[in-house]
This record gives C-alpha cells, structure tokens and sequence, in this order.
C-alpha cells in the first residue's frame, strides 16, 4: 500500500513540475534557514561543554551600590582571597584567584610573539580540567614557570620539544615551560587563555598588586571557584554573600554583595541591571529560534495552500479510490505518504544548500560551526523535523482531500464550496503578516544601528592607531619614542593612556571635592594619560585648558569630562581640588585644570559615564595613541612607525590596532543580529512570493474561461490584471495591519533595551507596507498579465 | 440480491429543495441485468449512487445481499462495498498517475491481497478483457474503447456480486460501445448482476429488464424478450 502511494506521489511530482519546484524548494528554503539556525543556536547553547565541570564552576560576582544604582561585576578586591580561604573553604572545592586576560609578548631565540594570558593560581588547570598534551597538570607550582597552549608551543618551538625551554615574557623575565595543553575550542570561554602563568609572579613583580594585598575597595582582581558536588550555587551564595560588607567598613557603604556567577550563564545571561540577572544573548536565541520555526511556517503555508488550490485536479482520484474501496483514513494515509516523501526531497536540498551557505554563514555570525555529519542526536532531531513539517505541511490537505465525496467528484459537478478558499486566504494573510513584521524588525535593528553609529563620538577616531606598551622596554621611552615619531613625519601627534581609547579599564571612587553633597558615592572611568592626550584624540577642551609641559603643578592636574561636570555639581569647576579620601595617600590633591568634551569610550548605546583624565606622572601608560600624518598615504605612514618602531623595540612584535576599528567592533553584535535578520527577513519574503506565484498561476488557470470570455466581451489587460490582483492585494493590506501593531510592540521593547535609541518613526511601517504591496503586485502581475494577454479563442478552447 | 423500498432522495441548496427520487420501490434479483433509462435529470445517476452506495437516501430502505444500507456510516458502507460492488463509469474515471496494471490492482490492494495473488489475478483478468499488451501503458496512451475495457477489468477484478455501469458506452463510438456490451453481457451470464444506467435504447436492449424513469418515480418496468439481440 505504502509503495502504491509514493508511487502515485512520484508521479504526481513529476507530472507537475511547477507545482512541485514551488513545493520542494520553498520547503528546501525553509528547512534550510530551520537547519541553520538549529545548528546556531545549538552552538549557543553548548557554549562551554569543552568544559566537564561546566555545572560546578562559578565567577565570584560583586553588586555594590552607589547613589541608589547597583552595578555587577566580576571585579572582586585581593583580600576576598584570604577570607575565603580563611574561613569558607569547605564550600568550595577549587578556588583561583586571576588577573584579567591581557597581551603578552613572549620571547624564545629570534622568535617573538604577542599572545594573550592570565596569572592564575596553581589550581587553575585542575579547576579548568585542561587537557595536558605534554608536561605536569602542576605546571604553575614553580613561580617562574609557564604553561601553553599547543598552538602557542607550536608557533615558538615548531617541531622542538618546549618542556623545559625558557621565553622572556615582556623582556622582563625569564620563564620555563612547564606543560602544553589542548587549544581550547572556539566557542568556550577561555578560548583567549593562549598562556597561564603563576599568580605569584604577578604579585611578586607589580607592586600595585603587592599593595592590594588589604586594599578592600581595589576592586582589581578576579576569581574563579569550583563547588563540590554536595552542594549547590545558591547555597554558596547565600553563605559568602556578605564576606566583604562583614569584613570592612570602609567598603560597607556601598553595600557590596557577593554572589556566584554560574559558568552556565556566563555566555548567555550575562547581563545585570540595577542588580539583577536580566538575561543576555539568550534574548537572541529566542529571537533565531521564533524567526526559525516562522520561517518554516511560511513554507509549510506554501505547500497548504497549493495542495488544497488543486483539489479539484485531485479530486477525480479520490472519488475512485472511494468508490473501489478506500477509506477515508487510507486516502489521509496516502496524503500524508505524499507530503512526507515531498518533506525528505525538501531536506534533501535543504542540507545541500546548509553544506554551501555554512562557511559564509559562519563569517557573518562569527562561528566555527561544522556540518554535524557523525552525531546521531542531529540526524534524530533531523527525522524529527522531517516528521513534523510532514504533519504540519501535509494534516490540513489531507484532512481536506479526504473528506470529498465520490458522488459529487465522479459525477463531475464537484466544485469547492464558497468558502473552500478562505483558510488558504487566511493561510496567505499569516504568511505576509510574518513577512511584514519581519520587513519591519530588519529595519529598526538597522536604523538603531545607524543611530548609535552615527552618534557624535566627541573625538577624531579616523587616522588615529593604538600600540600596546605591555613590555617593560617601554618603560621611560615615551619622551624619546614622541620625539621620534614625530619626527619621522608619519605622526603628527602621540600620547599615552593607561586604557584603550575604546575602552576604561579602571573605575574608582573615594574622593572628596568642595561643594560635594552629603552621602554621595562617585564612581569615575578613571584613565591616566599623558599631557598630549586630548591634542592627540582631537578632543576639544570646552573650559579651562589642557596638560601643559610648561607647568610643573600639572602633575597633580586632572581633566573631566562634561558628564563628570554636571554629575560633580560644578559650576566652577577650574582650580577645584579632589581629594583621595584614604588616609595613607601621599600625593597632594588633584586639581581639576579643565573641561574637556565628552568621547564615547563604553557602550555606543549607553549614555557616557563621568569621566576623570589624570596626567601620568609615573609613565605606567598601557598605550601609545598615535595620530597619523593625514598628508600621507596610511600605509606609507604605517611603514615608517614599524620602522621607528622595530629600530628601538627590535625583540618585541609591532603590533597596533585602528581606533576606528575597534570603535567599530561595538557594533558587531548587533550588526551580526541585523544581516542575519536581513538575510532571514528576504527568505521569508521570498518563500511567500514563492507560494504566492504558485497561487495565482493556479487561479489565472482555473479562470482561464472566464478570462476567455470577458476578453471576448471587451475586456483590457488592464481589467484582467485588476481581476486576479486585487484579492490578493487585499488579503496583503489585511496582513500590514495586522502586523504593524505586532512590529511595533516587539520592537519598542527591544528598543527598551537601549538608553540611546531611536523613535520608531511612521514611514518605517509605510515602508514595510509598500515593500510587501510592491513585492506582491510583481509576483502576481506576472501570472495576472500572461493570463490576460493570452489569446481568447485559445483560452476558450481549453473546454 | 437489491431490495428499495419507498426510497426518496432530496437535494437542498440555499434556496430550493430538489427532490431527485421519490418513493422508487426495486427489486433485483441475483444474476439480473437491470437497465435504468429516462430522461436527463430524472434520478438515474442518484438512484445508481445509491445502490451502488456512494450516497444515502433521504428516506425508505434499502437491502443489499441482506444488509439493510440506508443509515450506514461512510466508512461502513466503503467496508460493505469493497469486493461486492464494482463500477464502470461513462467517462472511465482511471486514474491517470497510475498504468493499467496499477489501476487494475487498486481495489485488490484495498482488499489487502498478496502481491503474487494479485499479480495472477490482475493478468488474468487483463487477459480476458484483452487489454494485457497495454498492462504498462497510461491511460492517457489508450483509446476510449481501451480505457473502458482497463475499466471492466478494474470493475470485475475482485469478483463482484453487482457491477453498476454508468453509461458505459456514453464516450464510446459504436463498435467500442458493442463491445463493452458484450462483455458486460458475458460477465452477466457469468452470474454477475448488473445494473446499468443509460441513454441508448440499442444498449438497454442486453439486458433483462428495463425500469424507466421520470421526475424521480418509476414509470414503466419492461421485459426484454430477445437478450443479447444486438450480439
């Protein structure tokens, strides 16, 4: 029975080809884009499986409060440490303490690299389970040891055994390789953490860090925590809450709490807001997985509504396998049999076009995702699918089909009822109100994009390069490499910041000021930079005046920002004193000198934070900022820096980065989530037309007569095309609508999100609207114009 | 093997009510060949959709075999169809996606016969009607006169006790439409009870008796005299 059925669905796909491409290739797109973002999205979901304790690591976070607004971290201060140790450590089972992932250049015979790596404390590798190729999993146990990566070890001893050998890390210290371990893959956390080093090598050679040693409110530092298997996150949670507020006054204020940060939640519920976990990345997973199931939809409606529409070409076959002895569940059967043989060619072509479109899917979302041949949960889930659109796609003709009567079709007076059509209308109106409200959500994610792009940045990000100055041959040299640069004629101007322009690496608080109201908790991105910072970002000063070399008291000067103005209360600001409020600081107060305007550093979407720019007495700058000679061409410029560069830093890698590109890259989640939207957004539309094209070709077939006739009693192509469009035209008005309000609500909330964002403006919808009438009216006047143009006697004949 | 009593069947539209039969009383015994005749829309084709199952009176009784049908389920009376009754139609009704063979088969696949069974008994067949050389062809590659036959055999396959025929000459020239009849008539005389609608004095004259219709009520019943007259 089963054979006779595929038999007859065979031929009946082959003997409707148009019918058939229309089917198996709107439900082969629709798959597909199904295929792809299942594979997306179950990248994002095994976000750190490399990981086998995954469910028993944590991050110790901190919430602390200022001026009645919490902010999260996972910043935590040095002395958290021995508290923890000292008296909670039968809740954890591993505990590490860790300097923030950061730029290295490490050394071995001529060969030198910038890799980057933490200072992590011995039992990070056994926290972290990483897989040792070579070496002892202890490798951190001896204070001037390092661990690799196999990659790294590879790029610094190639075929050479590393066990053993010795890199200068910074040209400041000598170190032994002590293990290699796996590369970690591409989507897991630490997949940056090329090296790890020991945690008393950091202590032992920056003397900042030696200082934090009881230093509560240097928020510096982190912490990475392993719990036993006896007990929960929570649990821990509720018991380390308070650590810091019990142990120190001086931080108490600001209410610090404690708390662990699950490595489950790490990649996609990251986001806190006024203390609370509010989601993440997640929110784009549901966004992928609503517009996979849609998209799907939109082709499972193509096939619907093109099986019904030629009912009556199947109605004759089901009035004789009544009448010969088929029951109405053989003859569902038999539909079913049909839609799923349709369904597996669909996926067919659909895992075809997957294998083409991966590799530029994963440039575009920046994933390494691969084609899961070899894993059985895929092919099951993939049967799944192939089951569930059979049904879906299949169930309403089937039901449909089935129930014809064998009188009324073999008697030949079948016709569909008056209402038959109205589900495939219906079915037609959720297709466009999809599409629509796809059209619409592509565009405000776009214009938000533009929005915050276009946004005054407050500083001349064009021409203007960044080197790191990690390594201590830099130490002392920025007079000589300034005069150097500048020299060479492809810098114009050059300063140092203790942060990337794009960047604050620093936040402080505890200072006093006149005029500073009762109870205020200040908190300032902190940079300290040297005097040419502002001429050489192009920030203007908008009151008072920049760093000069000429006074010797701007050693103690500062400069704010706008924002840093208005949130201090000044309305004088110039020769106001700021003073450290802990007792044991030696340097005299800093004296704000000037106002300069303000640059966005952080988040394009957020407003900009106060900001303080201390001049850098001790030259601890992290970064040269090098504006270039607009007069010359980037790259000659570039040529010459290397040049000066390598002649004064001959063992450590010249290594830069274009602000304006690293300005760019805050955009890049979002413009990720805009193109596949995009992409997404046109295979919907074109699915509709898809199954909108096979509609109207089927009604222009079925009014042949009709067309025949009126053409024969006067009328135009025009009168025709007006015909068969406008009930289409219609059913799409209907749909915008619909989906307008729907847009609107959806997108207005994910707006929300955003402090700067844009209003929604009316024409976004007119657009959207006219987009689908447009669309629309082409796909139909196609099939509308062949019909009407056809020659009338010819039409009439086909009686 | 048919009993009707009293049997009345009303179509309703929106607006009006059609009544097609009206209190018809039959009788066919087993073996008969009953030809139906009256003019366009008397109720000949309902009448036969009736006996043949694929619809149910408004009102009366109807006993097929021993089985009282009027008031069955569909899914009932496709049970009660299956291998008892089968059907030609005037306009063949093969199915196009399907060779003949295929088609021939079909009623015997929804009898859940074995494949070898049915091969045997679809060649059997095909050889009798002499259609056996086209076994592979589409309908739509065969003459009217061989779709027809295609049909018959499609009809007889299963061996059933009543065959109803549906103007089968109707799309037929005359030397196809002799043919079709002898073979109904060879089949009748067989055992097979027929009842056939139609238009064409010259075919009602094969069978035994013909029942005259008009506005939905038996007007005459008559006795053929000279079967197979037209042999």
């Amino acid at each position: 029975m089963l054979k006779n059925y595929f038999k007859i669905a065979w031929r009946n796909l082959l003997k409707n080809k148009v019918y058939s491409s229309i089917n198996i290739g709107g439900l082969a797109l629709g798959i597909a884009v199904t295929l792809i973002i299942s594979l997306w999205i179950q990248d994002e979901l095994t976000h750190n499986d490399y990981y086998q304790s995954k469910a028993t690591i944590a991050q110790i976070y901190q919430s602390q409060t200022f001026n009645n607004q919490t902010s999260t971290g996972p910043a935590i201060p040095r002395p958290l440490e021995k508290a923890l140790r000292d008296g909670y450590m039968d809740n954890f089972k591993h505990l590490v303490m860790s300097s923030w992932n950061n730029s290295q250049y490490l050394n071995y015979k001529e060969i030198s690299i910038s890799k980057s790596g933490n200072f992590m404390q011995a039992e990070a590798p056994e926290l972290l389970d990483l897989k040792i190729l070579k070496g002892e999993k202890d490798g951190l146990r001896e204070i001037n040891s390092i661990m690799l990566s196999e990659s790294i070890a590879e790029a610094l001893f190639g075929s050479e055994e590393p066990i053993g050998k010795i890199i200068k890390v910074n040209s400041e210290f000598d170190m032994m390789v002590t293990a290699v371990y796996e590369d970690i893959p591409f989507n897991n956390s630490f997949n940056d953490l090329e090296f790890i080093m020991p945690w008393e090598k950091y202590i032992t050679t920056r003397e900042w860090v030696q200082n934090a040693i009881d230093s509560w409110g240097n928020n510096s530092f982190q912490m990475f925590v392993q719990i036993p298997d006896n007990t929960t996150m929570e649990r821990v949670t509720e018991t380390v809450r308070n650590v810091k507020k019990d142990l120190n006054e001086d931080t108490a204020e600001f209410n610090p709490q404690l708390f662990l940060f699950p490595m489950e939640d790490w990649y996609l519920r990251s986001n806190f807001e006024n203390g609370q976990q509010v989601g993440g990345r997640i929110k784009y997973v549901w966004l992928f997985a609503v517009i996979g199931i849609f998209v799907l939809l939109l082709a499972c409606i193509n096939f619907m509504n093109l099986s019904t529409a030629r009912s009556e070409k199947r109605s004759k076959e089901v009035g004789i396998r009544k009448s010969i002895g088929s029951q109405r569940r053989q003859l569902i059967n038999q539909f079913l049999s049909e839609s799923f043989l349709v369904v597996l060619f669909a996926f067919v072509i659909a895992v075809v076009i997957v294998l083409l479109s991966l590799s530029g899917f994963n440039d575009l979302a920046r994933k390494e995702i691969a084609f899961p041949w070899s894993s059985i949960s895929f092919w099951g889930i993939s049967l799944g699918l192939i089951l569930f659109t059979a049904l879906l796609a299949g169930s309403y003709p089937a039901l449909y089909l089935s129930s014809f009567r064998p009188v009324d079709v073999l008697k030949g007076t079948f016709k569909a009822g008056k209402y038959a059509g109205t589900p495939r209308k219906i079915l037609v109106v959720v297709q466009f109100t999809v599409s629509v409200a796809f059209i619409i959500g592509t565009v405000v994610v776009m214009q938000q994009i533009n929005h915050a792009k276009n946004r005054p940045v407050g500083y001349n990000k064009e021409g203007l390069i960044q080197i790191p100055t990690f390594s201590d041959d830099f130490t002392g040299k920025y007079e000589l490499m300034r005069s150097e640069f500048i020299g060479s004629n492809a810098v114009v101007e050059m300063s140092t910041s203790s942060s990337p322009t794009t960047e604050v690496w620093s936040n402080r608080g505890g200072y006093s000021w006149e005029g500073k109201p009762e109870g205020f908790q200040e908190d300032f991105a902190w940079t300290t930079v040297s005097p040419e910072y502002a001429k050489s970002l192009g920030l203007k000063i908008i009151a008072g005046r920049d760093f000069s070399r000429e006074f010797a008291s701007d050693s103690s000067a500062v400069l704010i920002n706008e924002t840093a103005l208005k949130y201090m209360g000044l309305t004088n600001p110039i020769g106001t004193l700021i003073k450290d409020d802990s007792e044991e600081d030696p340097d005299p107060p800093l004296k704000i000198i000037g106002v300069v305007q303000d640059m966005i550093v952080q988040s394009p979407y957020e407003p900009i934070k106060q900001g303080v720019y201390e001049f850098d007495k001790y030259g601890l700058g992290s970064y040269y900022n090098l504006r270039l000679n607009p007069k010359q061409s980037v790259g000659q410029n570039l040529a010459i820096v290397e040049r000066v560069f390598k002649d004064h830093f001959p063992s450590i890698p010249f290594q830069y980065d274009f602000v304006d590109e690293q300005y760019g890259a805050k955009f890049a989640s979002e413009e990720r989530v805009g193109n596949l939207s995009g992409i997404f957004t046109a295979l919907a539309i074109l699915i509709s037309c898809l199954g909108l094209f096979g509609l109207t070709s089927f009604v222009a077939e079925q009014r042949t007569k009709e067309i025949g006739v009126r053409k024969v009693l006067g009328a135009s192509v025009f009168n025709v095309w007006n015909m068969l469009s406008k009930d289409f035209l219609k059913l799409i008005t209907i749909s915008c609508f619909i989906a307008v309000p729907i847009a609107y609500y959806v997108m207005n909330g994910w707006l929300q999100d955003y402090p700067y964002h844009i209003i929604i403006s009316w024409w976004v919808f007119a657009l959207a609207m006219l987009g689908a009438m447009g669309v629309t009216a082409i796909t139909v006047s196609f099939q509308a114009i062949k019909a009407a143009r056809a020659n009338p006697i010819k039409s009439l004949r086909t009686e | 093997m048919i009993t009707i009593q009293n049997l009345k069947k009303s179509f309703r539209t929106e607006e009006v009510e059609t009544l097609a039969l009206n209190s018809v009383n039959l009788k066919v015994e087993d073996g008969e060949f009953v030809a139906i005749m009256g003019p366009s829309g008397c109720g000949k084709s309902t009448l036969l959709n009736i006996i043949g199952m694929l619809d149910n009176p408004t009102e009366g009784n109807y006993n097929f075999a021993g089985n009282e049908v009027s008031g069955l389920k569909e899914s009932q009376r496709t049970q009660l169809r299956k291998g008892n009754l089968g059907f030609v139609f005037q306009s063949f009704n093969l199915i196009d996606e399907l060779t003949v063979f295929e088609n021939v088969e079909l009623p015997l696949i929804y009898l859940k016969m074995n494949k070898s069974e049915r091969k045997q008994k679809v060649r059997a067949v095909l050889e009798r009607m002499k259609i056996a050389h086209r076994e592979k062809h589409f309908p739509q590659q065969l003459s009217g006169g061989q779709q027809q036959r295609v049909a018959i055999s499609r009809a007889v396959v299963t061996n059933p006790k009543l065959i109803l025929a549906d103007e089968p000459t109707g799309n037929l020239d005359s030397k196809n439409g002799i043919e079709v009849m002898n073979l109904l008539t060879e089949l009748n005389q067989e055992g097979t009870t027929i009842v056939m609608v139609t238009h064409s004095d010259r075919d009602s004259h094969y069978a035994h008796r013909v029942i005259n219709l008009f506005d939905g009520q038996i007007v005459t019943e008559s006795q053929n005299r000279a079967i197979g007259a037209m042999v």
